[in-house]
């Protein structure tokens, strides 16, 4: 059995100009790009269409030949064993969630105006993802105020999320992720928020890639952040 | 399965290789004894292994434990039947929590190992002091700050206990936040300072540290910065030739022979077959869940409720700590950017509200720190709007202009809070998992609340022009720091483990995670475990191991 620790490389970053199809069908793909580009719409700046999300879910989707990307970014690596087990079986599960979940797309959209859901305009786009979250469409973000929440789960796994919720999720990584995985096409998402990240994963291996610069740059004095440490030393303190 | 020759009789064995079980090789090896190492994990190599990938190592679980392979369950009423949920879900891999932590390493406070006689009797607490104080500690303490590498400046700490040496390493310099930070401290007069770090900045040990991609708390860091015993303490007990590791070996039970003494483990290696691996002394130091739940199967007629179980506790009193934080956000039109993804996750930290006030309305405190909001995909922005443009807009106007204060919280001690194995769900080896059964004591909800709305103070003072406070609902497990679920003690009938570590019932059992800690202590527990397993293995190697037996008696002073 390959051990984990050697798991082989294989296949190369995706093209996230590439129109094959490994997992959905020219409708399914279709909607997808239309629904992702409502969670993360176009504006003056790119949205997801443009950042090629749909290219990103489609391989995560395929199976599991793009699941991590080689340290590097030279490709992916191959899994092995239960882990490859388990990734199949998960995958099989989130496959039948997008499957569904299109499919829905499609009734509420024909049920609430005769159409499929990639014909409708923005407008009625919206109304049926408010009506398959059950909520209304998340208003601004406002200053001035103080909104407290219970319990904060930061990094997301996929794993036994509702169709919405995981399409949501995968917009985000798609628009944000390492570009090896076919989405955040020519960094375009990291451009838009002003994250200078990596040319590429090797350069974060090596110490090519930087973010010295984004610390504080001003001078500055230990003594004069922390009085204490003053204090301490005047009393004598040489540790 | 075929069985394999079975393997010829070691010293000690050691399963986990974490923080714990790589100071443990890492003692014992040098010390002469031969030793195996057992970790269910893989054994990677930073070098070739480790990048900045953010849905890699954030989002799809690349070092932590497949939730389908390794699943856990947790309920929050002793009537209901728990779910799955990765509670806790600490690298289960060669180094294991090492690899991703931020790597907060605070001193304890000497108030830490007496929370008991402190504070009386606390209703539906189990508060209970420790079998050593802060001094028996101190030696170690320093012998790891040395030898595994930490940052700091000695002095800082306005509130820090008797430390005998200073730092091998200088602090990186503050982050944007973590200026505003001092900045806000400094107005208030809270006693900001570098919270001591898991990471050298200077060449140390013959480590020439690279890192400075900010890709920090859970990312594996290839640069040889963080303090890590895969890189360190591990490779140093290999190169004495008295260690093996055994790496994506399955331990599954520990094996009782007829004179009441563990005499191995039984495991299933990479390819499946099942192996019993024999030695003089088994070591656990798989982190108080994993380590309890090994215990809990490793059931024998003497044994019939788990290994060295008679007392019953094993499992109960865990404790977890919780992580809570308030949000700021800034005004992008008015205020300079803090650019919260720079950083190696903490820039500045204070434990001003650490000990006790009972003005406050509970008892103990927490330590808090600025810290990254992190990378684009999970930037930590609680309410951050799921769709649409309001998505677009909170991303571009705020992923700059947000900072985090965030603690950790010191949760009480309550004995029906506990690991024990789930009646219904099995891993991918067939094994019943562990399932945490918690309620929050009042006084940790009553902390968590004060704490909390004392960081909006401080964000505030910093120029926040608005701030979402995150307070505690229940427990979620996302420090992943795990204790008190085989208490050391000296009363055989109220703990499990005396002060070495070593089973009152079974005298070559030895567990040396957090799982002995009888009160969780309020700060990151990863350099207290390491200094206690590093005073505990001496201990087995100049004195177990010798036929001899020590007692350690706290003076009545101490007491």
């Amino acid at each position: 059995m390959t051990l984990k620790s050697d798991w082989e490389i294989v296949g190369a970053p995706v093209d996230p100009d590439s129109t094959d199809r490994l997992f959905f069908t020219a409708h399914e793909w279709a909607t997808v790009e239309a629904a992702t580009a409502r969670i993360m719409p176009t504006d003056q700046d790119a949205g997801a269409r443009e950042a090629k999300v749909v290219v990103f879910i489609d391989r995560y989707l395929s199976g599991i030949d793009y699941v991590y990307a080689a340290a590097d970014g030279s490709g992916f690596l191959k899994i092995t064993g239960k882990y490859a087990d388990a990734w199949r079986a998960r995958m099989n599960e989130m496959q039948n969630v997008y499957r569904h979940g299109l499919a829905q797309l499609d009734a509420l959209a024909e049920a609430e105006g005769g159409k499929r859901f990639a014909e409708l305009s923005d407008e009625g786009a919206d109304r049926v993802l408010e009506l398959l979250s059950g909520a209304p469409k998340p208003g601004h973000v406002t200053l001035g105020t103080k909104e407290p929440v219970t319990t904060f789960l930061q990094g997301s796994f996929d794993e036994g999320l509702d169709f919405f919720s995981a399409i949501c999720l995968h917009t985000r990584q798609g628009f944000y992720c390492d570009p090896v995985y076919g989405g955040n096409k020519d960094q375009m998402g990291w451009k838009f928020i002003g994250f200078p990240g990596p040319k590429s994963l090797k350069d974060t291996m090596d110490g090519t890639y930087s973010t010295a610069e984004y610390f504080y740059q001003g001078d500055f004095d230990w003594e004069d952040l922390i009085p204490q440490l003053r204090a301490y030393r005047q009393a004598g303190g040489t540790l | 399965m075929l069985n394999r020759k079975k393997p010829e009789i070691v010293d000690a064995i050691v399963v986990g290789l974490g923080a714990n079980g790589g100071t443990a090789v890492k003692v014992l090896a040098e010390a002469g004894l031969k030793v195996v190492g057992f970790d269910r994990g893989p054994w990677l190599r930073p070098l070739e292994h480790y990048s900045g990938d953010e849905l890699k190592f954030v989002n799809r679980d690349y070092m932590w434990p497949d939730p389908k392979m390794f699943p856990r369950t947790v309920r929050y009423d002793e009537n209901a039947v728990a779910e799955r949920f990765p509670f806790s879900p600490l690298p289960q891999m060669v180094g294991g929590g090492t690899n991703h932590w931020a790597g907060w390493v605070p001193r304890p406070r000497e108030s830490d190992f007496m929370m008991r006689s402190l504070h009386g009797d606390i209703e539906g607490a189990s508060l209970a002091d420790w079998p050593f104080r802060y001094e028996h500690l101190e030696p170690y303490l320093t012998k790891v700050e040395w030898a595994f590498g930490v940052s700091g400046i000695a002095g800082a700490d306005k509130y820090e206990p008797h430390r005998s040496k200073g730092y091998p390493s200088p602090p990186l310099r503050p982050t944007q936040y973590g200026k505003r930070f001092y900045d806000a401290c400094n107005k208030m007069g809270i006693n900001a300072f570098p919270i001591p770090h898991a990471m050298v900045t200077n060449k140390h040990n013959g480590r020439d540290p690279f890192n400075q991609t900010s890709f920090w708390n859970q990312y594996g860091d290839p640069s040889g910065a963080r303090s890590n015993t895969l890189t360190s303490f591990i490779p140093e007990a290999v190169a004495t030739g008295n260690l093996e590791v055994r790496a994506e070996c399955f331990v599954q039970s520990v094996k009782l022979g007829r004179d009441g003494k563990a005499t191995g483990v039984i495991y299933i290696d990479p390819d499946g077959n099942e192996v019993e691996q024999d030695a003089r002394v088994v070591i656990l130091t798989l982190g108080a869940i994993e380590s309890a739940r090994l215990m809990l199967m490793s059931k024998s007629p003497r044994f019939p409720d788990g290994l060295a179980n008679g007392s019953g506790l094993v499992g109960k009193n865990a404790t977890f700590h919780e992580y809570l934080f308030a949000v700021g956000l800034f005004d992008k039109d008015i205020d300079e950017p803090l650019n919260g993804f720079a950083g190696n996750y903490i820039s500045g930290g204070s434990l001003e509200f650490y000990e006790t006030d009972e003005s406050r309305g509970h008892i103990g405190g927490s330590i808090i720190s600025a810290s990254q909001t992190c990378h684009p995909i999970n930037w930590v922005f609680p309410g951050r709007p799921t769709w649409g443009e309001a998505l677009k807009d909170a991303d571009r106007n705020y992923y700059n202009y947000a900072m985090k204060i965030g603690l950790i919280l010191h949760d009480l001690p309550v004995e029906s809070n506990r690991v024990d194995l789930d009646p219904t769900v099995k891993d991918a080896f067939g094994l019943p998992v562990a399932r945490i059964t918690h309620s929050p004591h009042r006084n940790d909800i009553a902390m968590g609340k004060w704490q909390v709305d004392k960081n909006v103070e401080i964000l505030e003072a910093a120029g926040a022009r608005k701030t979402v406070p995150v307070y505690l609902d229940k427990m979620t497990g996302n420090t992943c720091h795990q204790h008190g679920t085989a208490r050391m003690g000296a009363d055989p009938a109220k703990s499990v483990l005396n002060e070495w570590g070593q089973a009152h019932e079974v005298d070559n059992l030895f567990v040396l995670d957090g799982s002995g800690f009888p009160t969780a202590t309020g700060v990151n527990p990863t350099l207290t475990m390491m200094a206690n397993a590093w005073r505990c293995s001496e201990y087995i190697a100049e004195v177990y191991s010798k036929g001899r037996e020590e007692r350690l008696v706290l003076s009545n002073s101490m007491r």
